[in-house]
């Protein structure tokens, strides 16, 4: 009874050891996936976080010597060399000191390409000093008439962020985890399709099931078979991450992301779960396809539940009443074991619970489909 | 003994088996002749539990597939059609693993491989990867893996289709020492000149029915035709007027 459940699941690793697909397709998520994300948070950071000072050009700089000072307080330097300087240039108007004097509009072209994403931070920057500059000297000149500058401002605007260092980094947390846990349904998944459409279209599945073995055994050993590719799916995942996460220089947003050997004992015995359910259900609906293709497209609507779950927590939406429930329970304690918070064990247990019993009804159903003749000879 | 008794079979709107009932004895090489469409796989498929009868039995060394499906199993060895052979693993790890799954230990597995595949005189592709593999020698890894755990009954879907005369003698050679052994034998085929040569017994099936059993002799006396083909027209064209 357990020799054949032995034999049963020792071929179907070998089998997909030796299929170049499946590897390739269980490999390139969990190794570049991270990598890629790694690369994506560090361009989002250092968009977020540009450089406290920059140097711009000014033309007829000599003409506006206050506001050239003034800038450089506000970290806008002025800079006649061209390869240190943002092509944003700033022209004094020739009758500047002219108009100053006099207390009209001064003219000053402020000239660069609004298009150009990596300018955009400084333009703004450099507009908002201006008109700065330019409210104070008014202010100056109501003052110089008598007239109390204050009422300038009929309104008095307070902003009160309540964002967190710890809010702001969630989703992007929640998203490295999701990444995480996601590779156990990726890297089966090419398995889960050759084992058991594959196995009907090369004609084996017929012969499989003229021999003395339980359809619990087979179905068994396939789930197990599936899952482990999944579960080798995490375990790169998670070792790349390790190594990938850490150059991301988090602490510049305000928290930290830390692949230590807690969270990989967390996400390893979390995504045991999961990988079942993901083996089940990829089995499940790919035994109902007449064919490869037509399996490999089922099985893209499978991803889409997850994946949406997911987006749910990453968005925080019914993050509670999700916390009960498959897939989303486990990436949600994942992310409190990230963010050192303490784990909701009843939920999660339930999640848990719900995980295996999904996965338990599947394999029932599995039985079922290859009782039919019309599965297993794909009539 | 293989042992069908009143079988009926609907697939659709067809009635594949129409209380269809013979033996196949131990000792003996019985073959189940018939046109194309004639029931012969559903007959094997439901001897072998894939599919299900809607009426009567079939039994294998007096088990009956229906009840104790893994026993009756367990009794046979199957050369299907097509072969489902796996293209990743050699000859040796899928007959090795076909054997296991029949109930030999793995020790046991290994032994009686090697002992099939000196048999069968495969040791010279027994470590290649089936991938690419001719038809004659994807025919005799399949018949490896039917009669590895020495099955008592073993049954073969057309097994003779597509194979050079070199493979065919294999194969017939292979069929009558496993007879002279003792084991029945039962085979599917519509090659009139494979199941005069080598069957002890013809059973001859149309539209699901049996139109006669005997041996080829038998046949050709009963209808007072000199050659089984002859015999054979004239069955199946009694029965409902099928060109064959």
């Amino acid at each position: 009874m357990n020799n054949r459940f032995w034999s049963l699941l020792r071929k179907e690793l070998m089998d997909a050891i030796r299929d170049k697909r499946s590897v390739i397709a269980g490999l390139y998520y969990a190794i570049f996936v991270p990598i890629l994300m790694a690369v994506m948070m560090m361009v989002i950071i250092d968009k977020l976080t540009s450089p406290e000072d920059f140097k711009i050009t000014i033309n007829n700089s000599s003409a506006a010597a206050d506001l050239v000072v003034y800038l450089d307080n506000q970290g806008i330097r002025h800079s006649s060399d061209k390869t240190e300087t943002k092509a944003i240039e700033l022209t004094i108007g020739a009758s500047y000191a002219e108009q100053m004097r006099l207390a009209e509009p001064a003219e000053v072209i402020l000239i660069a390409d609004g298009s150009e994403e990596n300018l955009q931070s400084a333009i703004r920057r450099t507009e908002r000093a201006l008109q700065r500059y330019s409210a104070e000297m008014a202010s100056l000149r109501l003052i110089a008439r008598g007239i109390n500058p204050i009422i300038m401002n009929s309104l008095n605007v307070k902003m009160q962020d309540q964002a967190t260092t710890e809010s702001k980094g969630g989703q992007l947390i929640a998203m490295i985890i999701l990444v995480i846990l996601l590779s156990v349904f990726v890297s089966g998944m090419n398995l889960a399709i050759d084992t058991s459409a594959g196995e009907r279209e090369r004609n084996s599945l017929a012969l499989l099931l003229s021999h003395p073995i339980s359809l619990r055994q087979l179905v068994v050993s396939k789930v197990c078979a599936v899952s482990v590719f999944g579960m080798l799916g995490l375990v790169l995942v998670l070792i790349v991450s390790k190594f990938v996460y850490p150059m991301v220089p988090w602490q510049e947003l305000g928290f930290n992301v830390d692949i230590n050997i807690n969270f990989m004992m967390a996400a390893l015995i979390a995504g045991a779960f999961v990988a079942v359910l993901a083996a089940s259900m990829q089995l499940f609906v790919s035994f109902m396809a007449k064919s490869f293709k037509e399996a490999q497209t089922y099985i893209t609507f499978v991803m889409f539940v997850p994946m949406i779950l997911s987006y749910a927590v990453t968005f925080d939406f019914a993050t509670d009443e999700l916390r009960w429930a498959p897939v989303t329970g486990q990436l949600q304690a994942l992310i409190d074991v990230m963010k050192g918070k303490e784990i909701p064990l009843l939920q999660l247990a339930v999640s848990c619970l719900s995980t295996l019993l999904i996965s338990i009804a599947l394999m029932l159903g599995m039985e079922r489909l290859l009782k039919s003749e019309k599965i297993v000879f794909g009539l | 003994m293989i042992s069908v008794s009143n079988l009926s079979k609907k697939i659709g709107d067809v009635q594949a088996l129409d209380n269809l009932s013979f033996n196949a004895e131990d000792g003996q090489i019985t073959g189940l002749l018939g046109p194309n469409g004639a029931g012969k796989t559903t007959c094997l498929r439901t001897i072998f539990g894939l599919l299900k009868a809607d009426q009567g039995r079939a039994t294998i060394s007096n088990i009956d597939v229906a009840i104790n499906p893994v026993g009756a199993k367990q009794q046979l060895g199957l050369f299907p059609d097509p072969f489902g052979i796996y293209e990743r693993p050699t000859p040796r790890e899928y007959i090795r693993y076909f054997a296991e799954l029949s109930g030999l230990s793995r020790t046991a597995a290994l032994k009686a491989t090697n002992r099939v595949i000196g048999d069968l005189q495969l040791a010279d592709i027994a470590d290649r990867r089936c991938k690419g593999f001719s038809q004659g020698q994807r025919m005799k890894t399949a018949l490896a893996q039917a009669i590895v755990h020495q099955p008592k009954n073993i049954v073969l879907d057309e097994p003779t289709r597509g194979l050079d005369v070199m493979s065919t003698r294999i194969l017939r050679d292979m069929l009558r020492k496993l007879k002279a052994e003792g084991h029945c034998i039962l085979f599917s085929s519509h090659v009139m000149q494979e199941v005069a040569s080598l069957c002890d017994r013809v059973v001859v099936m149309t539209e699901g029915r049996v139109v006669a059993i005997g041996s080829p002799q038998q046949l050709c006396e009963q209808t007072n035709q000199s050659s089984l083909e002859e015999a054979f027209i004239t069955l199946i064209g009694t029965g409902e007027g099928i060109a064959a």
